[in-house]
């Protein structure tokens, strides 16, 4: 371990602590505040790009060469194709499984690097930009920061752990963004909405309702995608990954490359 | 030393537009009075028709209207089925249907008051305007230029993000190569296996085009990162941002405003501070940088203005008054001489900036001026 190893494990301990606050925040906000539901998620939305743009300055900037950046862009761009293929048709989302096996391969900072840059260049392409942007962001990298700290397997094991890893991180993703917006997309006066007065048990039982009657298709086309994406696609792709990760060499600066597995 | 970057009337610097944007959107934020949130709205949309390029992303302005007529139209939906029925004038019944134990609490179906109607509308109509200001921020603001803006400290990640932008296209030219040629092999090209057979190939050669990228760039001198060189800003930028995130969830969960505000602005201050350093530590230069003026400058401010206009009212009658209307009792919403002081800051990048002027395009096809004759020379040909 080097001194930049420590520090990037920071940096992304602040993105997990931020995340978490920024997705909890329907549990916290109380009404004698003056901040109303509308306006929480935008404020976070000014501040979490700044979480980002420390993580990945730190991480595309102190932590990769110029190969591993190269490797990250292209990535992206494959994802970026990918996006609006998949957009729309009932959570078949086809960029998770990429980033979840890039981050099984390259690691969980290259990982979080290529989820957070792929939401970013797709939604400039598709000009998607917007308040839910950073939480996206933030989201599709933490699905490929864990991908990279999943336990170590090989063969049919390892196919097994993805594909579950892939179904969970689909249904987190969900929630965890659908919890986020959800005071902001119904509004209050509903039976459903957030209710600022109310307790966080309330409202976390308010918002299964809700997303178990909107919410649920979505997530489960999703996970099932990743899920047959890694069945199909996962054991050439890991192949594929380690072979250009050997021929780079993919190392952090100052060590030496490794053998050949 | 004399900017570089040569400054016309049409051009602003992209994240002037983006300041304004975000200035307008907040104070949207700050009210639901309809005839306000309206007035924004068709200022907005006018400086965009005005002042948008012809560039793609300019078309975007269309995607977030329908977006904003969505989110009205599903949380109305939502109002109309299972709205909690607070008020008096009701204005139609629909039949009820009680939910199972474990969904207490919620019946679906029910009467639907004209005072829960209005005041989902209205909630509705600020979430819309909100959008519709990204929207405009997305249509005005070309993002590359916003791209080359970026802090110093982000000069990697936004050289991932170029290279992600420019290798896209290439993608989809390579992924129908590899379509065509298994067409010309008289292969299938259906179902699932599809998927692997032509995705395999294309992805490969994705992942060698990268090292080909590779080699490229680091000849031409992208491969300085030796170490960490923002090493020194690292620990102030994670303080700070911890800084300003307890600031907002102070914010949000007490009534200590002025602590948790200033922890936010110190927060923001001192990771703004850490990225100058940061930046200052790599030394890039870019070619033909964006220049920031006086006319960026108060395109910000005005928008920062209608922010701060708004959220001073807000403060000063908290009780709501002309910003946010009674909807129970129904009352015809007021406006107030510092709405119109907001409508016209928002249409106040208008004064600043002029037109573009239309593009002569090489092909005769797309020519404006020879276009406009059209319709006359049909006219003639009709009449002979």
């Amino acid at each position: 371990m080097t001194g930049s190893d420590r520090r990037v494990s920071a940096a992304l301990v602040v993105a997990l602590v931020a995340g978490v606050v920024a997705f909890a925040w329907p549990l916290f906000l109380r009404p004698e505040s003056g901040i109303s539901a509308a306006q929480a998620p935008i404020l976070f939305a000014l501040v979490l790009p700044l979480v980002l743009a420390i993580v990945l300055s730190e991480l595309a900037g102190g932590r990769m060469d110029v190969k591993a950046l190269a490797m990250l862009g292209v990535l992206a761009a494959v994802g970026t194709i990918l996006r609006p293929l998949s957009a729309g048709t009932a959570g078949f989302e086809l960029i998770f499984f990429l980033m979840i096996l890039a981050g099984r391969v390259f690691g969980a900072g290259f990982g979080f690097a290529l989820g957070a840059i792929t939401l970013f260049t797709s939604a400039l392409i598709t000009s998607g930009v917007g308040p839910w942007l950073p939480y996206q962001m933030l989201t599709a990298g933490f699905v490929g920061l864990f991908a990279g700290w999943l336990p170590k397997a090989t063969g049919r094991a390892e196919l097994l752990i993805l594909a579950t890893y892939g179904m969970v991180s689909a249904f987190t993703y969900g929630w965890l963004m659908d919890f986020s917006f959800w005071p902001f997309a119904i509004g209050d006066g509903t039976q459903l909405s957030f209710d600022p007065s109310a307790s966080p048990w309330e409202n976390l039982h308010r918002f299964v309702l809700f997303n178990l009657a909107t919410s649920m298709g979505w997530n489960l086309g999703r996970a099932l995608t990743n899920a047959v994406l890694v069945f199909l696609l996962g054991a050439p792709l890991l192949r594929l990954f380690r072979r250009t990760a050997r021929q780079a060499a993919f190392v952090p600066l100052g060590s030496t490359a490794p053998l050949a597995e | 030393m004399a900017p570089e970057g040569t400054t016309t009337l049409t051009t602003l610097h992209p994240w002037a537009w983006w300041c304004w944007a975000i200035g307008i959107g907040i104070a949207v934020s700050g009210t639901t009075n309809p005839l306000l949130l309206a007035l924004i709205a068709t200022a907005m949309v006018v400086v965009v028709m005005l002042r948008r390029s012809s560039a793609p992303w300019a078309r975007s302005v269309k995607a977030y209207l329908l977006l904003s007529l969505f989110v009205i139209g599903m949380r109305v939906f939502f109002q109309v089925l299972i709205g909690s029925g607070s008020g008096d004038t009701v204005l139609f019944a629909l039949p009820e249907i009680p939910l199972p134990e474990w969904a207490a609490g919620i019946r679906l179906g029910g009467p639907v008051t004209a005072e829960g109607l209005v005041r989902t509308l209205y909630d509705a109509l600020r979430l819309a305007v909100m959008l519709l200001c990204i929207g405009a921020a997305n249509a005005l603001a070309n993002p590359r230029r916003a791209l080359r803006s970026v802090p110093a400290a982000l000069y990697e990640a936004s050289v991932a993000v170029v290279v992600a932008l420019s290798v896209a296209p290439q993608l989809i030219e390579s992924a129908q190569r590899v379509r065509r040629a298994r067409r010309l092999r008289g292969e299938p090209a259906k179902g699932l296996g599809m998927l692997s057979t032509v995705a395999m190939p294309v992805l490969g050669d994705a992942i060698e085009r990268s090292i080909s990228l590779a080699a490229g760039m680091e000849s031409r001198g992208f491969a300085r990162t030796r170490g960490l060189p923002i090493r020194g800003a690292l620990p102030l930028m994670l303080v700070s941002v911890l800084c300003s995130v307890l600031g907002l969830f102070l914010l949000l969960s007490s009534t200590w405003w002025l602590l948790a505000s200033s922890l936010l602005v110190a927060g923001l201050l001192g990771t703004a501070w850490g990225f100058h350093r940061a930046g200052r530590a790599l030394r890039v230069t870019a070619h033909r940088p964006d220049s920031w003026g006086w006319r960026e400058t108060l395109v910000g401010v005005s928008g920062i203005g209608a922010a701060v206009l708004v959220l001073a009212l807000g403060w000063l009658d908290p009780s709501g008054g002309a910003l946010h209307p009674s909807t129970d009792p129904l009352q015809w919403p007021d406006l107030t001489v510092a709405m119109l002081v907001v409508t016209a800051l928002t249409l106040a990048p208008l004064l600043l900036t002029r037109a573009r002027a239309l593009q002569t395009v090489a092909s005769v096809r797309h020519d404006t001026r020879v276009r406009s004759l059209r319709p006359q020379v049909q006219q003639e040909l009709a009449s002979r």
